[in-house]
């Protein structure tokens, strides 16, 4: 008895503490790579190899245990599945046929209880010598299976897809922030994004392709505009904007920041939502009540993607080249970099963060 | 039309389609071939934007450039100054998948020959 008890000793104990939860960033790279790198480290952890991803594994989907994660691969027409543990492939969605052709290009997003993967699609028919540009739709596939569930007409120039916390609601942001009922793909409402702010600024622009709201659960942008009858001379009348959605509540608020003298390519919030995080040549750092600038800090070179710790306190900036910026989220300072594998090139892909119990 | 020769591809298209046509004319393969079909590439947009910057300065452009040159190639963002690898030419990378230190591997591209 005395020996069965020595022995369950550590795993009694094992089980009674909390597990630990360990922060990690997954950064897909050219031409086939899934980068995990381990955040306390601040290292590699694993490179993951995927058949037939070429030119690039852009946008990856992590399951809410950080074990698995979707991902657009292959020219952007198939999805696959991955074992972030084994790297091995569990299943592999092809989204097109011989007949018509089928691009994710940016959206795509998995429901809070892991059974839905939403993925925004652009079909084009293909015939003997001519193309025919279809519907633009939004697409929900059972995560286990791969099976079609529903699919429903979206409007076009639909770049972030994101589901409310709840599952209800799916957000596809785009020219406005349309938004679709969670079960069947279906438009059920729209929050104005160009038609935003009239009367005193013109119509907003927005361009972002990166999806990195999960810290936060709320999705943020920057946008740019004009104070309307502003003098072009004048570079005060130049607005840089920021949009948030919380997720929780489905309450968006778009306010101008500052004068336009520098781009963010995006935004990222910090879990706290006290903050916004913004990403080019420069990074920047926003109060997000009042979406007053903080602090900009200059950068090597240019970076796409922003992401932010669980514990709010660093900064993580990928994409573009072969390399991952760590910096102070308070002071901006630089903290390290980590170098990915052969210095492969991250271009476009989003890089996120997940967490995993240890 | 055995004393036209086609004279491109979308003559030869037709040409084929009429002989499909012929052996099993349940298909209306011919009526596939289309006369006019304007859009070249994957985008109908011209867009300038890697010369210059918003501001007339070139500090807002892509430091370096190679940080930018697959994120304007993947998504066919700016399919002139840039090959498509999203569609046409996927392999244009293949041989320099770190930018920065592998642009020299990239070579110019040339549309395929058809017909």
């Amino acid at each position: 008895m005395k020996t069965l008890t020595a022995l369950l000793a550590p795993a009694l104990l094992a089980a009674a503490a909390p597990a630990l939860a360990r922060d990690y960033l997954i950064a897909p790279t050219r031409p086939d790579r899934l980068v995990i790198v381990d955040t306390e480290e601040m290292a590699v952890d694993k490179v993951i190899t995927i058949d037939m991803a070429a030119p690039l594994p852009s946008l990856p989907v992590v399951s809410a245990d950080g074990r698995r994660a979707f991902v657009i691969v292959a020219q952007n027409e198939e999805i696959v599945e991955i074992d972030l543990e084994s790297g091995e492939e569990v299943q592999r969605l092809i989204l097109g046929t011989e007949q018509e052709r089928v691009k994710a290009l940016f959206g795509m997003d998995l429901s809070p209880d892991g059974t839905t993967l939403a993925v925004y699609e652009s079909p084009v028919g293909l015939f003997k010598n001519h193309f025919e540009v279809r519907p633009t739709r939004l697409s929900l596939y059972d995560a286990a299976t791969g099976a079609l569930k529903a699919r429903a007409e979206a409007p076009r120039q639909v770049t972030v897809i994101a589901y409310s916390k709840d599952g209800s609601r799916i957000y596809g942001m785009g020219r406005e922030m349309h938004v679709f009922d969670g079960a069947t793909g279906q438009k059920v409402d729209e929050l104005p994004i160009h038609g935003w702010g009239k009367g005193e600024y013109v119509q907003p622009d927005v361009l972002d392709a990166w999806s990195q709201f999960e810290v936060a659960g709320m999705v943020t942008t920057p946008f740019y505009t004009f104070r309307e009858g502003g003098d072009p001379a004048d570079p005060e009348a130049y607005r840089t904007g920021l949009l948030t959605l919380d997720l929780e509540t489905g309450e968006m608020v778009m306010k101008d920041a500052e004068a336009t003298d520098i781009f963010y390519f995006s935004t990222a919030a910090d879990p706290e939502k006290r903050r916004i995080f913004g990403v080019y040549n420069q990074l920047a750092s926003f109060d997000l009540e009042t979406r007053a600038p903080i602090k900009r800090v200059n950068l090597p070179h240019s970076y796409y993607s922003v992401n932010v710790s669980s514990d709010g306190s660093t900064v993580y900036i990928g994409g573009t080249l072969g390399n991952i910026g760590v910096y102070d989220a308070e002071t901006l300072e630089k903290k390290g970099q980590i170098d990915l594998p052969d210095g492969y090139s991250m271009s476009l892909a989003s890089v996120r963060l997940f967490t995993r119990d240890e | 039309m055995k004393h036209l020769t086609p004279a491109n591809a979308r003559a030869k298209a037709m040409d084929e389609a009429l002989e499909a046509e012929a052996a099993a004319p349940a298909e209306g393969s011919a009526e596939e071939v289309l006369a006019m079909n304007a859009l070249v590439g994957c985008t109908t947009s011209f867009d300038p934007g890697w010369e210059i910057d918003a501001f007339g300065g070139v500090a807002n452009l892509c430091q370096p450039m190679e940080a930018d040159l697959y994120g304007c190639a993947d998504p066919c963002w700016w399919p002139a100054q840039v090959p498509d690898t999203m569609t046409t030419y996927p392999n244009w990378t293949e041989n320099a998948p770190a930018s920065e230190a592998d642009w020299r591997q990239l070579q110019s591209v040339f549309p395929r020959l058809k017909g």
